[in-house]
């Protein structure tokens, strides 16, 4: 590497980092520093106070349960509903180019607009989704399930509307990954007289294993930021049972004005965050692991 | 793949035809029901007893979408503001990337791990401090807010995609260039980014769509001016507003036209969902 080549690289990536300090590293640097401060004026110094009173906060417990909830079954089901839907794409049927177009469609939809028509599907009064469980039978009357206004069901109707959003993506990944894995894996199986069962516990799904990992990777810290649609449906109520780390900071902030406040759990959240992520990747990139 | 052993029995082909229907429809009922609902006279979009068909189409509740809402204005700023933060972003997104794919430096792998460690953080959280910015910039609830704050998001998004395009070109490109009388600069604008067009359009649109999808960062930094359309959908919810038909229209404008130009390039999508996650 020569002198001139170091300048080079530093000339190509000035801009963007410029960019990345003002907007990203700078203002971490005053979510540090909010947080260190008091909430009400910003200006008396308090050192661990605002972590404390995070951490000691019975709420602050409440939204980060509701994330894990949130992050844990949604993503969950989304695996299992994208693996299952990329299962039966990846037969190659007729049709299946048109079947994974149709399925592309909630994939480019804003998560606000996603969310606005869950909003207008679970409505207590006048959403088509209680009709229609009411037609079939398994509820006694349209108005038996309030899915927003009921503390037991706002966080499942939040992560109904997030599944339905993003199990495309996983489908589409899972899709490339199967894809991708050798046709004489299988034909060599079929020799040996394995099975359908087999051939899937015992190939597609150890081939995938790196694909599964890297969207689950991906999935997670999207679910665990994602703001737009649990504000649209509950805004985190009704009395907080839908309350996730990101609508609870943003309420402290934007509602309650505590600046330091809200930046002491938005540090708290982001730790956890890369922590969880941090797990991930060692896994990832672990050395012994074979590759495909 | 033809003839594989996938796709062997006939009746399991029927049964997997079937199930996948039956999730196909699922899938899209939401969707399919919003724009129904558009289409049906004011009265029956709060109906308690829902159908999904309109009784009559009509386009009332586009007429009155026009009237309640400035959807104009509002549609206006979000293409403004998305378009502009897509174009910055992509350029210098791969100006860096193609930087530090073709000239190793310690500092520039530290601001590569800088890029990812980016992903990781919540919005939410620099989108306070970020708000500090552009208040003591004197930018609040202006385009040039929006655009720089979706710059900034969308850059390391950029660079993350771009830099494994530059990895898989091959280094004599550069060099033939630079034989034949470019600069480094010259070689990147000259030869390697016309032949990554594939890898940047991909780039580009989901940039664009991270920027126009946006709702966060449009609720904290603008209030009148800059509004986008996502912030102004969001505010048929706070009122105690019963004329949701404007609103569904509303979303079905936002959302149709990106909807249908997102299948007609779906190629690029799809390339640019899979780059990612499956590599190699």
């Amino acid at each position: 590497m020569t002198k001139s080549d170091r300048r080079t690289a530093f000339l190509f990536f000035a801009p963007a980092a410029s960019f990345m300090i003002l907007f990203f590293v700078y203002p971490m640097f005053l979510l540090v520093r909010d947080s260190l401060f008091d909430s009400k004026t910003g200006t008396q110094f308090v050192g661990g106070e605002n972590y404390i009173r995070a951490l000691s906060s019975d709420r602050f417990y409440k939204s980060l349960y509701n994330t894990v909830v949130f992050v844990v079954g949604a993503v969950s089901i989304e695996l299992i509903l994208g693996l299952v839907l990329a299962l039966l794409l990846s037969t190659g049927f007729r049709g299946s180019h048109a079947a994974r177009t149709m399925f592309l469609s909630p994939l480019m939809i804003a998560p606000l607009v996603g969310g606005l028509i869950w909003k207008f599907m679970l409505n207590d009064q006048f959403g088509i989704l209680n009709t229609i469980l009411f037609k079939i039978g398994w509820i006694d009357s349209p108005q038996s399930i309030l899915w927003l206004s009921d503390e037991r069901y706002a966080l499942l109707s939040c992560m109904i509307a997030d599944v339905w959003l993003t199990t495309p993506f996983m489908m589409l990944v899972l899709l490339a990954g199967i894809q991708g894995i050798p046709e004489s894996l299988y034909e060599a199986a079929h020799i040996d007289g394995a099975n359908k069962a087999q051939r899937f516990w015992r190939i597609t799904l150890p081939c995938l294993r790196p694909v599964i990992v890297v969207a689950l990777l991906i999935r997670i810290i999207d679910a665990a930021r994602s703001f737009d649609i649990i504000w649209v449906l509950t805004q985190g109520g009704p009395n907080f049972s839908s309350s996730v780390l990101s609508t609870m900071i943003y309420n402290s902030m934007a509602r309650f004005n505590q600046v330091g406040y809200a930046s002491a759990m938005a540090i708290l959240f982001m730790v956890v965050l890369m922590a969880i992520c941090g797990v991930f990747m060692m896994r990832l990139w672990n050395p012994n692991k074979k590759a495909i | 793949m033809n003839a594989s052993i996938r796709q062997r029995t006939k009746a399991g082909s029927i049964l997997v035809q079937l199930t996948t229907a039956l999730f196909v429809i699922a899938f899209l009922f939401p969707y399919i029901y919003l724009i129904m609902t558009s289409l049906k006279p004011s009265m029956e979009v709060i109906s308690t007893t829902p159908t999904l068909l309109p009784s009559a189409f009509t386009l009332d509740s586009f007429r009155t979408m026009f009237d309640v809402l400035p959807v104009g204005k509002y549609i206006g700023n979000s293409f403004i503001t998305a378009i502009s933060s897509t174009v910055v972003s992509v350029f210098l997104g791969s100006l860096a990337a193609y930087g530090l794919s073709r000239f190793s430096s310690r500092i520039g792998n530290l601001f590569l791990l800088l890029t990812l460690a980016v992903r990781m953080v919540p919005l939410i959280s620099v989108a306070v401090p970020m708000y500090g910015i552009i208040n003591r910039l004197g930018l609040y609830d202006t385009k040039t807010a929006l655009i720089l704050v979706y710059t900034s998001i969308n850059i390391p998004f950029v660079i993350w995609m771009m830099i494994g395009f530059f990895d898989g070109l091959p280094k004599e490109l550069d060099e033939s260039a630079r034989v034949d009388g470019c600069g480094k600069f010259g070689a990147f604008m000259r030869i390697i980014l016309p032949i990554s067009l594939p890898g940047l359009a991909t780039t580009a649109i989901f940039s664009y769509m991270l920027s126009w999808n946006d709702f966060l960062m449009a609720l904290m930094m603008s209030s009148t001016t800059a509004k986008t359309l996502p912030v102004g959908l969001s505010e048929f919810l706070g009122a105690y507003n019963l004329d949701l038909g404007p609103m569904t229209a509303a979303a079905v404008l936002f959302s149709l036209p990106v909807m249908l130009f997102s299948v007609m390039i779906q190629r690029y999508i799809v390339s640019g969902m899979t780059m990612g996650a499956v590599k190699e």
